[in-house]
């Protein structure tokens, strides 16, 4: 979308590998499928972007699996959130059409697993660097020399301040 | 490195390796005295750090519960971290993006310029600026900090551009302002490379910390023993009421009991005020050092907040330096603008994992995705300025204990009327200058965790006003010190830790002199 390329810090381990079908759900060690799809669904409905592949948001859900397997309490909470999506309106929260999707979420905003589902989804969506890709912010730069010779002034719209200023 | 033993009692034990205790270790080693520092976190170095925003939080951040109450809203946002610091050897000065200005005369005599506000209780500082100017200057070269001693200042990125374009627009006043980050080598540290994450460590080293200069130089001179993954929970005293240990956690999880000379804490504001009033006795029962019921109270945390705002062509505001920016038309206290105090106007970028979760917490649905999928064309400016002390903001400590023992703290903070007005002329000042270089919309983002912790333990001529005198040191127990940033006796406008510095640099002058005169 940017025509940059973002960089995760050499160091640190590389985004998971997601399947592209519905076996990507065998990767799961805690989630059951129904909870897992269903706080993709979430995930999406919350921050929703048409141009981002469905695979960014499996991996937040591989994260939240982490999460439950790592901290039974999470894993209370994300199973109380998907309970509480389901039952709030006639149809499994999944089936439910966006507008109705949101209304569910906005009824549950004051809940605390609202909150570690809203929260850990910024976490983990926006630290993913396919999406740090398609929204121009490139990353790592230290192994790359920094940016001092990689555009860290040449915004061009605008006059240049004086020279010291 | 030297070591001292566990019943040495002519050495003077650090609490904290940060900005304050790692300038005052290395301030007091260099004159010969014998220091061993306890630092709570671990001994890290360039090679550890890594170009990650979230990756460095998790490396550096004092991560330890606290709770919070009041009517702030980082309360609400961040109910178990309203107060952001880090536990390394160096602090959170292994975290900090550098800016260094210093206060002003009007700041340091609060109470006699701006009055008796309602609500406030502000006093004048114990010290005038005038004394305090010789070690702001010495802090200033030792740190390197632009646009003094010869040092040019940083160049401008994309998002000063932004920020020069509209606020000339406006007629004011904007520089690329003062860092303790290296333009050009300078004290053996090299130029910065632009690289964007002097947060997260600075694996490039052209940043001043206390870990990449203070710590090594005290280390140098034979005097210092460094405790690294040494948490201090009790600081004890002797039947006279003077500071006589302090009692730590090792690295092995053992209890260890450090005899001192004098004790000094810089744990960085809340650990401070709340291993004071843990440490309570038979002779202090309210908290060592607490008679007053002062420890604790008038806490500060600046007015921070931040306008982003979304253009139409890039910005890229993560390229480069993240706070190389500064309008100072506001600094000066002018009752004409409705409220008491200043503030500065400073760049500020993030990158975008942490511009999504701080741009406003809780907001979510295709609105809040319409403006981060713009990231790239998003600028940003911090606003840094005073807020009022008020006996009730305060650092309290809950029934709940954490691993070491230690009650968890309870930050309670309610805005006064003076810090509200404040806010909504900041955001309207830092609105109109985004607009004015051509913004499409700007969002007003509120307070992050609090990163300038202030005042808790504050110095006052009168005893009954505060904790410390000017020089830091405990009203009640004479060879108890505080280095950090508890010890303002009001905040200022301005990032407080090229105060900090200044300030240790003069305490360490002075308790070096009660030690030669025998009387410390
Ligand atoms: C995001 C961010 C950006 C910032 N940018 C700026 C800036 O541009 N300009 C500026 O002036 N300031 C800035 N600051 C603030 C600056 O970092 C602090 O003012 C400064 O580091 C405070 O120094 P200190 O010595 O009080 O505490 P710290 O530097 O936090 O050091 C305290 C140390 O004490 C240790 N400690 C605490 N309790 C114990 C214990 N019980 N036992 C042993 N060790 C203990 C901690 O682990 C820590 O290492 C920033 C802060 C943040 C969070």
């Amino acid at each position: 979308m940017t025509g940059i390329k973002a960089h995760k810090d050499p160091k640190l381990a590389p985004p998971p590998d997601v399947a592209e079908g519905p076996e990507w759900e065998h990767t799961l060690a805690l989630l059951d499928p129904h909870v897992a799809e269903t706080l993709l669904s979430a995930a999406r409905t919350l921050y929703p972007h048409d141009g981002l592949p469905e695979r960014v948001y499996r991996r937040v859900i591989l994260h939240f699996d982490r999460m439950a397997a790592h901290a039974p309490a999470a894993a209370q909470s994300f199973a109380e959130f998907v309970d509480r999506v389901d039952t709030a309106m006639p149809l499994p929260f999944r089936d439910l059409s966006e507008s109705y999707r949101v209304s569910v979420l906005k009824g549950l905003e004051e809940s605390a697993a609202f909150r570690l589902v809203q929260r850990s989804t910024v976490r983990f969506l926006y630290d993913d660097v396919e999406v740090w890709q398609a929204f121009g912010y490139e990353g790592a730069s230290v192994h790359l020399g920094g940016y001092v010779a990689r555009g860290f002034n040449d915004l061009d719209w605008l006059p240049d301040p004086p020279a010291g200023v | 490195m030297t070591h001292y033993e566990f019943d040495d009692a002519g050495v003077v034990v650090i609490i904290g390796s940060g900005a304050g205790g790692g300038t005052l270790a290395h301030e007091l080693t260099r004159r010969g005295v014998e220091v061993v520092l306890l630092e709570a976190g671990k001994h890290l170095t360039s090679e550890d750090f890594v170009n990650d925003e979230w990756g460095g939080y998790e490396m550096l951040s004092w991560l330890d519960k606290r709770t919070a109450s009041g009517d702030w809203r980082v309360g609400r946002d961040h109910p178990v971290t309203p107060s952001w610091s880090c536990q390394v050897v160096g602090g959170t000065t292994t975290h900090w993006s550098g800016c260094c200005y210093r206060l002003i005369e009007d700041e340091m005599r609060a109470r006699s310029v701006y009055g008796d506000i309602p609500g406030a209780s502000l006093i004048d500082w114990p010290i005038a600026l005038a004394e305090l100017a010789p070690y702001y200057d010495l802090a200033e070269a030792r740190m390197g900090v632009t646009r003094t001693n010869g040092l040019p200042g940083l160049p401008a990125n994309n998002n000063f551009k932004v920020m020069y374009a509209g606020a000339t627009a406006l007629g004011l006043n904007a520089s690329t302002g003062r860092q303790a980050i290296n333009s050009i080598p300078y004290d053996g540290r090299p130029a910065t490379i632009q690289d964007g994450f002097t947060v997260t460590g600075d694996k490039v080293g052209s940043r001043w910390s206390t870990l990449n200069v203070e710590i090594p130089r005290a280390l140098a001179t034979g005097k210092l023993e460094l405790r690294p993954q040494s948490r201090a929970v009790f600081i004890e005293h002797d039947a006279a009421g003077r500071a006589c240990g302090v009692v730590y956690v090792d690295a092995a999880g053992t209890r260890q009991r450090q005899k001192a000379r004098a004790v000094v804490l810089a744990g960085n504001c809340v650990e401070s005020s709340r291993l004071l009033l843990h440490s309570a006795s038979g002779m202090f029962p309210q908290g060592l050092a607490n008679s007053h019921g002062n420890v604790g109270r008038y806490y500060l945390r600046h007015i921070i907040q931040t306008v982003w705002s979304v253009f139409d062509k890039p910005v890229n505001m993560h390229r480069g330096e993240i706070m190389t920016g500064m309008i100072d038309d506001f600094v000066r206290h002018d009752p004409a603008r409705g409220f008491a105090g200043g503030y500065y106007v400073e760049l500020n970028s993030m990158g975008l994992p942490t511009t999504a979760a701080f741009l406003d917490p809780g907001w979510w649905g295709r609105d809040f995705a319409g403006v981060i999928e713009q990231y790239a064309h998003m600028a940003g400016m911090l606003l840094s300025g005073e807020d009022m002390p008020q006996a009730g903001n305060r650092i309290t400590l809950n029934d709940e204990l954490d691993a070491f023992g230690v009650s968890v703290a309870n930050i309670h903070y309610d805005e006064h009327p003076n810090d509200l007005k404040m806010r909504s002329h900041g955001y309207k000042t830092m609105s109109a200058i985004h607009q004015a270089a051509g913004a499409k919309r700007s969002v007003e983002a509120p307070a992050y965790p609090a990163s300038h912790n202030l005042g808790s333990n504050r110095m006052s001529a009168r005893a009954e006003d505060g904790v410390l005198d000017g020089h830091g040191r405990s009203h009640e127990v004479p060879n108890l010190f505080i280095a950090d940033g508890s010890a303002f006796a009001t905040g200022g406008a301005c990032n407080p830790t090229l105060t900090i510095v200044a300030l240790a640099i003069r305490q360490a002058e002075f308790m070096a002199g009660r030690m030669a005169a025998g009387d410390l």
